[in-house]
């Protein structure tokens, strides 16, 4: 089933804002769960929200992208709370909340998942740089950001990871906010993408429509662009940290702040390795690394980490570029995790975040597998 | 200089492999000194940041072996540990690390004489690679 959301005041933005509305006025809804610029700030942040009222100041289409919200829903769904929640999400923060329910992190139970075509992000830095010179507003971004299609937004940069995204369109959601290949000058519409998703729209009384002709021609160039930058994006960081050495000079700012780590939606043990004893050396053990080799260079333990989070997480990674956000040496962790996990990905045949009911790669095995890596002849 | 020594360093299961490297001692086979046996419990417990740190530190060469499929004292940790290094066989040469520096074997308890055997071959294999390149380049 399929929707139509007018234009309010010649604003998708509040147009989105009444559709909102008249979702958290249902009996079924008790609260929204979305962006929304702060009271006395410029900040917008994901907010739970329970008072139709403050929808006004919702911020659903805009290059903000301050964390991964996958990671927050889990923490309003990984136990019951008795109240329905309906939670608007970009596509990559969807399957990092897919990853997480699979390890019994969150649960769909209580939430409406509501994806939204993604309205881009600008990096976290460019984004603060961005707001202090007079940004657009929130209309004029949308219209500018999807009618150009470039890879800057007036000299401030898109996240690569954006530029990179094979999958900006939602899947495996309630409802879907399309936006794009819709002729958003008469509005915008909604899909239902499962039965909870259909009732919602059903009993909204909301105009029907059907799926424009463009959309399907849209989706797929974007999808092309994207994907042959993330080609160019990815032969161009495998060639940069090819060897030991060059790996060790990528990440030799690295302070082991684990902020990429603490950013990370799909880094999911509850006390991570690194901050354990097993890494509390013994003062003596820098003195023998720095004698065996004439200097040791602190912290220690740097390649190291990022090799073993790429062991346990690439197969999970959902490409959302938060990792290069978080790094205050401004390393591009994302390129080297976006790079690594499409081989995991591939040589497990997984697609995090897209079906809840496929497992974790290194949580199942089969008996008779991968027999050609087994053996010395 | 001298003929190049490697460092191979093999984690092997308490079950099978290290019975069968007991059993080669005890039957006075020798094999490479080159190898330092560490047991483990089971290969399923050999996280893949145990392997990434030995080649970071130098190491040439990582052998896991453990039971035969099937034959795995906790039922079914081989199955996992097989995952894993599938897994890092895919991402360890991305860095620079050969795929074949890194191997897999099923040596059950009874067999000590394969067990030499096979030490025997992977030293000449790792010996003929010539050294990691972490040997020169630790990371650490």
């Amino acid at each position: 089933m399929m929707i139509k959301i007018e234009q309010e005041d010649n604003s998708l933005t509040k147009g989105l804002h009444q559709f909102f509305k008249r979702l958290l006025e249902m009996q079924e809804i008790d609260a929204l769960f979305l962006p929304v610029r702060l009271k006395d700030s410029s900040s917008i942040m994901p907010s739970l929200v329970t008072d139709p009222a403050q929808i006004e100041n919702a911020v659903p289409l805009s290059p903000a992208f301050p964390l991964n919200s996958g990671r927050m829903v889990s923490r309003l769904s990984y136990k019951e709370s008795g109240r329905k929640t309906a939670v608007l999400l970009r596509s990559c923060e969807i399957r990092a909340f897919i990853e997480l329910i699979k390890l019994k992190q969150g649960s769909r139970q209580e939430l409406i998942l509501i994806g939204i075509d993604c309205p881009k992000a600008l990096t976290l830095s460019d984004y603060t740089a961005y707001m202090e010179k007079d940004p657009l507003e929130d209309d004029a971004y949308i219209q500018k950001v999807f009618s150009e299609k470039n890879e800057t937004l007036n000299g401030f940069n898109f996240s690569s990871a954006c530029n990179t995204c094979e999958n900006p369109f939602p899947v495996n959601t309630d409802m879907n906010i399309l936006l794009h290949g819709v002729d958003l000058s008469n509005g915008m519409m909604v899909e239902s993408g499962s039965e909870a998703g259909q009732k919602i729209l059903e009993s909204l009384n909301m105009q029907q429509t059907s799926m424009p002709e463009k959309r399907e021609e849209v989706v797929t160039q974007i999808k092309e662009v994207n994907s042959k930058a993330n080609e160019a994006m990815i032969e161009d960081i495998t060639e940069k940290t090819d060897s030991i050495s060059k790996l060790n000079a990528f990440f030799d700012r690295c302070i082991n702040c684990y902020n990429c780590r603490n950013m990370c939606p799909v880094c999911y043990c509850k006390e991570c390795v690194f901050n354990t004893d097993v890494f509390y050396h013994q003062p003596v053990q820098y003195h023998q690394w720095a004698e065996k080799n004439g200097l040791v260079k602190l912290p220690t333990d740097t390649v190291f980490y990022h090799l073993t989070r790429l062991a346990h997480i690439s197969h999970a990674c959902v490409g959302c570029g938060q990792c290069s956000n978080a790094c205050p040496s401004d390393i591009n962790v994302f390129e080297v995790f976006k790079s690594v996990a499409q081989t995991t990905q591939v040589a497990f045949e997984y697609s995090p975040g897209i079906d809840e009911n496929d497992p974790p790669p290194l949580s199942v095995f089969n008996e008779r597998e991968f027999e050609d890596i087994v053996g010395i002849k | 200089m001298g003929t190049f020594e490697p460092v191979i360093v093999a984690f092997v299961c308490n079950w099978c492999t290290y019975t069968a490297a007991d059993l080669a001692g005890t039957s006075r086979l020798s094999y490479p000194t080159n190898i330092r046996l560490i047991r483990v419990m089971c290969t399923g417990m050999v996280d893949p940041q145990y392997v990434i740190k030995a080649f970071l530190e130098g190491a040439d060469g990582v052998l896991i072996s453990g039971c035969h499929p099937g034959d795995c004292h906790y039922i079914n940790g081989n199955y996992k540990a097989r995952r894993r290094i599938k897994l890092l066989k895919e991402i360890l040469p991305r860095f620079g690390i050969e795929k074949d520096r890194l191997r897999l074997t099923w040596i059950g308890a009874s067999d000590g004489i394969e067990f030499a055997e096979i030490m025997t071959r992977l030293n000449d294999q790792i010996i003929e690679m010539g050294p990691s390149q972490t040997r020169l380049n630790k990371a650490i």
